[in-house]
């Protein structure tokens, strides 16, 4: 059952991004990335992390996404002023390449994994979470938020209007 | 609900970062406040925070702490480290005062970046666990990537940024995964957990592909090829003075983060990532130096000579043992002093209401301002690697330990390549003192912040040259924590 | 703990002041380099006073690079012989330092002149305590540049410039041969310290040692002035004048004599070699001191008289008799910086005369320089009693025991050297005045700060001799305390031969000086006549036996004419075309791969994902 569940939710996360990278209209891939974020939360939810995907719910597939279909809709997006590539065709090499990376990973899948590590045991309650956030998670938790100060203070320097 | 019980916090492992984030904090706060500050104090408190940091690191040499359950692990390795990267920290912070005054915004903005991307750097290379190890790499990268752009009305300058952040999010997406991955395999992200769950499974595929994915993220930060082509776009279009902080600070924290992986919790892995390390050092330096004959922009010739550099460091590294990472410890230290230098004399020279950046704009400097001609002589002397200048102690420790360890091939290679880079550097050198300028070169614009720090630059290439054998052990020491 | 450190760093840390904050210092610059030359001569003290009783230390004085089981330090080797040689170096440095905060009060490079010369006492200390000899080279360069430094210390003079070249290129020649010597001394020994080397020069086959040896005395021939590499010296008269004393009379060109004795057993194993350096020693002192005999300008009879000298030293070090040499190069040190001194103390009083023409009659406005030049000139001629007399005549009675023809050689070039020296005395002092009116109104003493450096010389001319000099059964005091570093192979003295042959020199020293009272004091001197080629033997010996009219016919002519041919059919064809080549090839894959760089985003992704591909290919395959 899970594992079927996995594969019909796996499907559509791929596909939802691929469409993404595909469309040529903004919008659309925006929607396509709603389908995308919602997919990794049944995801999460189907490891049994409830918070995490409640999360990526409220915080990705809501706000974040919200901002994005405004920002895409209020900035209309030019015409490319760079020209053309020169090498314009070797992007199709990317096909290839790819293509190489996903035979190497299904390798690897094939041949067998080792045994993976039973992750540590998380009930996904907030508790939980919160528990490990404010214990051993400590540093990394207060770290973010330093990351967090700097990307905002980065952000607000590029957009700036005056210089 | 059971009382949450908090673990103890050791803040004095801490302290450097803490020393530099808050001195960032109070740059925001300056700037701030109603009436406008000069942007000489608020550079000033940048300085004073992380010279504060620089002697709070000095001050812990010997005490090896960590804290936060072994996420920060604050030996001497990264104590070396850390200096190292204050001292680059503190040198751009000196050259940017009147640098941005003349091109850019006066902004304190700017200063909290650098003191958070200083930050991150120190953490970086303090990093015990992948978790800080990624987060701090953000910080340092995010701080870096803004930086890349801060000018915004030149086109090369925003172009720069966005390579280096789509670039930047792409490697670090395949670091993250790489960190994933090992997380799977050995189910746990510190990095001595990480080496017991690991030992005698080198061959497992989940660790193998995340070992392989690390060294890509890696790759990225210290611009090693195939990684590598961002590093002249972004270059050339930032800051010069940001430039300097990117090839000096970012580099060094990458590089000792990516030595505490690899000798502590990828030991096991050793014959694996040695070889292939050996490759790309070799294709590295190769590439850097022979790209480098063709550049005619100083800053791009400069990008392609630290790749080149990236490439020796990288003997280092596979050379192994104690003698090995030693050697790269060492070089970054000579390293920072030299390009900080390099960068620095540029920041310091300009053209006709614009930046001196090609190699025909110092044409005839030696005749025109002597000091500044022999000081980015003395510099581009030392990266060459002429005795008795830092640059030849650093190549010397490194080719030794390579010899030492059976890499005589990649020592050979790297003394090929060192003659090879004599070429473009000592071009620079024959157009100050050689050539003639077509029309008005560059001129000096006197900055005395800028020439202490060129004269402290200086000062350290020529006594780690003269004298380097206490720092060198100092540098061998720093790596024993590491190999226990 | 060792001071031994200290000798080196002193004059280094003063040069280094003076060199970085001369501006700030200026006039004051002397306060920085005296006292630092004056410290590292106590320090000197101390360390000779450890040797005193013979035997000798090591002292590291700096380790440069340690890498595992590799160190490449300087180590510091103090034995009697470096324990003479540092105190002559800094002594003598010390009292020319003194010297020259008198006589270069006014000049413009104040400082930079102090700076070179603290470099210069700096790299000769060096060259002595060096501990084997890649150190030994390093600085043996070193005080080449800084003499080259100092000759062309007025560089906006046209000769000056061109004398410091010279001397450049000259001793670039011989140091060519030092350092194949040394390369080959290491393929052959496999060390270059000096314990190592000369204990193993005793395996080494005679004809090895013998091309060994050469190679060596060649940089010795450059940088002592022997031929046929002397010709720089005499130009090198271009510097300052205390210059001229410290350098090219008292201690630099005594570097190669040192070196000699020094590599001694390196020498002893090839005769022939030792043989090779006793003629050229011999040759050199007969040649330069005929030519002494007719200079006209005081600073170049000095010059001459000079490259004779070291040629006596090299005769006896030549002969075995080291101590004797060495012996000698300390007494040269102090009479013949006297004599630089008290030259350039009447040079400083007559205005920049330096012309003997135009001198005379000096002796009563300037006592001081009078009578202690005197006694300058009176030691190097070999006047009995004075220092020159027993060091000189230890070589003689060395040399006699070894080759009647050489000893008589060089009896002929004691004849000429109190000939030469009696017409300098005579010439500048004695006789009757030959300037204007005005010139001689303007004659007057030195300042103390020169004239008591010439004192301090003058009372070494005198004692030292007696003192240390005077012959026994058991050799001399400086031989027995010489005893460690060299075997005694003086010659026996007492006996009616010692006796003979001491009367002997000291009846050729007053036939030279009565000779030179007769032409010049008991007749007055017609200056117009004097510098004019009367005979051809006169024009010969004026053009210093034309050999640098021939080095020029000889070598530098068709070396220009052969490298202006190389350059139009070799070079431009073979040579450039093969450089060219390569290099078009790696420029050529220099844009080959920048073309690489397009500049776009996706293309480095793309490189960056084949990357990636690559490293897990290559991870997984293993």
């Amino acid at each position: 059952m899970t594992h079927a569940a996995f594969l019909v939710i796996a499907a559509l996360a791929v596909a939802s991004a691929l469409g993404l990278v595909l469309r040529r209209n903004a919008i659309h891939g925006a929607l396509f990335l709603v389908v995308n974020l919602g997919s990794v939360a049944a995801l999460y939810l189907t490891l049994g992390a409830e918070f995490l995907a409640a999360v990526q719910v409220i915080v990705y597939a809501g706000a974040i996404m919200v901002l994005f279909v405004f920002a895409i809709m209020v900035l209309i997006p030019g015409k490319e002023e760079t020209g053309l590539d020169p090498r314009r065709g070797w992007r199709l090499l990317a096909l290839p390449v790819g293509a190489l990376l996903a035979l190497q990973l299904l390798l690897v899948v094939r041949a067998g994994v080792g045994p993976v590590a039973p992750a540590a045991a998380v009930p996904g309650g907030v508790e939980a979470v919160a528990r490990l956030l404010f214990t051993r998670y400590l540093l990394p938790f207060e770290l973010t938020s330093v990351l967090l100060l700097a990307a905002m203070v980065g952000v607000l320097l590029l957009a700036r209007r005056r210089v | 609900m059971t009382p949450l019980a908090m673990p103890p916090v050791a803040i004095g492992p801490l302290a450097p970062v803490l020393i530099v984030l808050g001195a960032a904090g109070l740059v925001l706060l300056l700037d701030l406040l109603p009436r406008p500050v000069g942007r000489e104090l608020i550079a000033t408190v940048a300085l004073a925070g992380l010279v504060g940091a620089l002697l709070a690191t000095l001050a812990r040499w010997g005490k090896p702490g960590r804290a936060f359950q072994d996420m920060l692990v604050l030996d001497d390795f990264a104590l070396f480290a850390n200096v190292v990267i204050c001292y680059a920290a503190a040198l751009v912070v000196m050259l940017s005062i009147d640098y941005l005054g003349r091109n850019g915004p006066e902004t304190g903005e700017y200063y909290a970046l650098v003191l958070f991307s200083t930050g991150g750097m120190m953490l970086l290379a303090a990093a015990g666990d992948l978790i800080v190890l990624f987060l701090a790499l953000e910080l340092m990268s995010l701080s870096l990537y803004v930086l890349a752009g801060l000018f915004k009305r030149e086109l090369a300058a925003s172009e720069a940024s966005m390579k280096y952040f789509i670039l930047g999010a792409f490697a670090t997406s395949f670091l993250l995964y790489g960190i994933a991955l090992i997380y799977g395999a050995t189910g746990t992200t510190n990095l001595d957990r990480i080496a017991a769950a690991a030992a005698g499974r080198a061959h497992d595929p989940l660790l193998v592909i995340g070992l392989g994915l690390l060294l890509v993220g890696f790759g990225f930060k210290i611009s090693s090829v195939p990684f590598h082509m961002w590093a002249p776009d972004v270059y050339q279009g930032a800051p010069t003075s940001v430039t300097a902080l990117i090839a000096t600070g970012s580099k060094a924290a990458a590089l000792a983060a990516l030595i505490r992986v690899l000798v502590t919790a990828l030991r096991g892995s050793q014959p694996d990532w040695a070889v292939l390390l050996w490759v790309v050092a070799a294709i590295t330096m190769t590439v850097g130096n022979v790209v480098a004959i063709a550049q005619s922009n100083l800053k791009r010739l400069l990008a392609y000579s630290s790749i080149a550099h990236v490439g020796y460091m990288l003997i280092g590294v596979v050379a192994g043992g104690s003698a090995g990472p030693g050697a790269v410890l060492f070089y970054l230290l000579t390293y920072a002093f030299t390009t900080a230098g390099a960068f620095g004399v540029l920041t310091l020279c300009e053209r006709a209401q614009a930046e001196a950046v090609e190699v025909g704009d110092y044409a005839g400097l030696a005749r025109r301002h002597p000091v500044l001609a022999a000081a980015l002589g003395l510099f581009l002397l030392s990266l060459v690697g002429i005795p008795p200048l830092a640059g030849f102690v650093g190549k010397f420790y490194l080719f030794a330990a390579a010899v030492r360890a059976g890499y005589l091939w990649l020592a050979v290679i790297g003394v090929v390549n060192s003659a090879l880079a004599a070429y473009y550097y000592l071009r620079v050198v024959v157009f100050m003192y050689m050539r003639e300028p077509e029309g008005a070169g560059a001129r000096l614009v006197p900055s005395f912040a800028g020439g202490l720090a060129l004269a402290i630059a200086l000062i350290g290439i020529v006594l780690l040259g003269v004298i380097p054998a206490p720092f060198a052990d100092l540098a061998q020491a720093a790596v024993a924590p590491l190999l226990r | 703990m060792s001071t031994v450190w200290l000798i080196p760093a002193l004059p280094l840390a003063g040069a280094l002041l003076n060199i970085f904050f001369g501006k700030l210092i200026g006039r004051r610059a002397h306060w920085v380099a005296v006292p630092a030359v004056a410290c590292a001569f106590l320090a000197s003290c101390v360390a000779f006073a450890r040797v005193w009783h013979g035997g000798s230390f090591t002292s590291s004085l700096f380790t440069w690079i340690v890498a595992g089981d590799f160190e490449a330090s300087v180590i510091a080797y103090v034995d009697p012989l470096t324990g003479v040689m540092l105190l002559v170096v800094t002594g003598v440095g010390a009292l020319i330092h003194l010297y020259s905060a008198g006589y270069m009060h006014d000049d413009a490079g104040y400082a930079r002149y102090f700076a070179y010369l603290n470099l210069f006492v700096f790299s000769m200390v060096m060259l002595v305590l060096a501990g084997d000899f890649l150190v030994l080279y390093v600085f043996w360069e070193a005080v080449g540049l800084c003499s080259y430094l100092l000759i062309g210390f007025w560089y906006t003079r046209p000769a000056a410039a061109q004398a410091g070249k010279k001397a450049f290129i000259v001793n670039r020649v011989g140091d060519f041969g030092f350092g194949l010597g040394i390369m080959w001394l290491w393929t052959a020994v496999g060390a270059l310290d000096y314990p190592t080397v000369f204990k193993s020069v005793a395996t080494l086959a005679p004809p090895t040692a013998t091309g060994i040896a050469l190679l060596l005395f060649m940089g010795a021939c450059g940088k002592s002035a022997q031929l046929p590499l002397h010709t720089w010296l005499p130009d090198a008269m271009e510097g300052p004048t205390p210059v001229s004393a410290l350098i090219h009379a008292a201690t630099m060109v005594t570097a190669g004599v040192y070196m000699v004795a020094r590599s001694h057993a390196l020498f002893e194993r090839s005769g022939t070699a030792l043989e090779v350096v006793a003629w050229v020693g011999v040759a050199t002192a007969v040649f330069a001191a005929t030519i002494g005999l007719v200079q006209t300008d005081i600073k170049r009879v000095l010059a001459y008289s000079t490259v004779s000298q070291l040629g006596y030293m090299f005769a006896a070090v030549g002969v075995g008799a080291y101590a004797a040499g060495i012996f000698h190069l300390v007494t040269h040190a102090f009479f013949k910086a006297l004599l630089f001194l008290g030259a350039g103390s009447v040079i400083h009083g007559t205005g920049g005369e330096q012309d003997l023409r135009r001198m005379g009659g000096l002796s009563s406005r300037m006592v001081t320089t009078t009578i202690t030049t005197t006694v300058g000139g009176l030691g190097l001629a070999g006047v009995p009693g004075l220092a020159g007399f027993f060091s000189k005549d230890e070589i003689l009675a060395a040399v006699y025991h070894a080759n009647r023809a050489m000893w008589a050689l060089l009896l002929l070039g004691a004849f000429c050297t109190a000939f030469y020296t009696g017409r300098m005395l005579f010439l500048a002092f004695y006789s009757g005045p030959r300037m204007s009116k005005e010139a001689a109104h303007h004659v007057h003493e030195s300042p103390p700060v020169m004239t008591l450096p010439l004192w301090i010389l003058a009372l070494l001319t005198v004692v030292t001799g007696v003192a240390l000099g005077a012959p026994s059964d058991a050799g001399t005091r400086f031989a027995r305390f010489l005893a460690g570093v060299f075997p005694i192979h003086e010659a026996p003295h007492g006996g009616s031969v010692a006796f003979m042959l001491m009367v002997l020199s000291v009846v050729v020293v007053a036939a030279g000086i009565t000779l030179a009272w007769f032409m010049y004091m008991s007749t007055p001197v017609r200056p117009e006549a004097i510098g004019r080629p009367r005979t051809l033997v006169h024009a010969f010996l004026l053009n210093a036996w034309y050999v640098d009219r021939l080095y020029d016919a000889a070598i530098v002519r068709p070396l220009l004419a052969l490298s202006g041919y190389l350059a139009r059919a070799f070079d431009l064809g073979l040579i450039d075309g093969i450089v060219n080549g390569l290099g078009r090839a790696v420029v050529g894959w220099a844009a080959a791969l920048r073309r690489v760089q397009t500049g776009y985003v996706v293309n480095y992704a793309l490189t960056m994902l084949a990357g990636v591909v690559l490293f897990l290919a290559f991870l997984l395959s293993r």
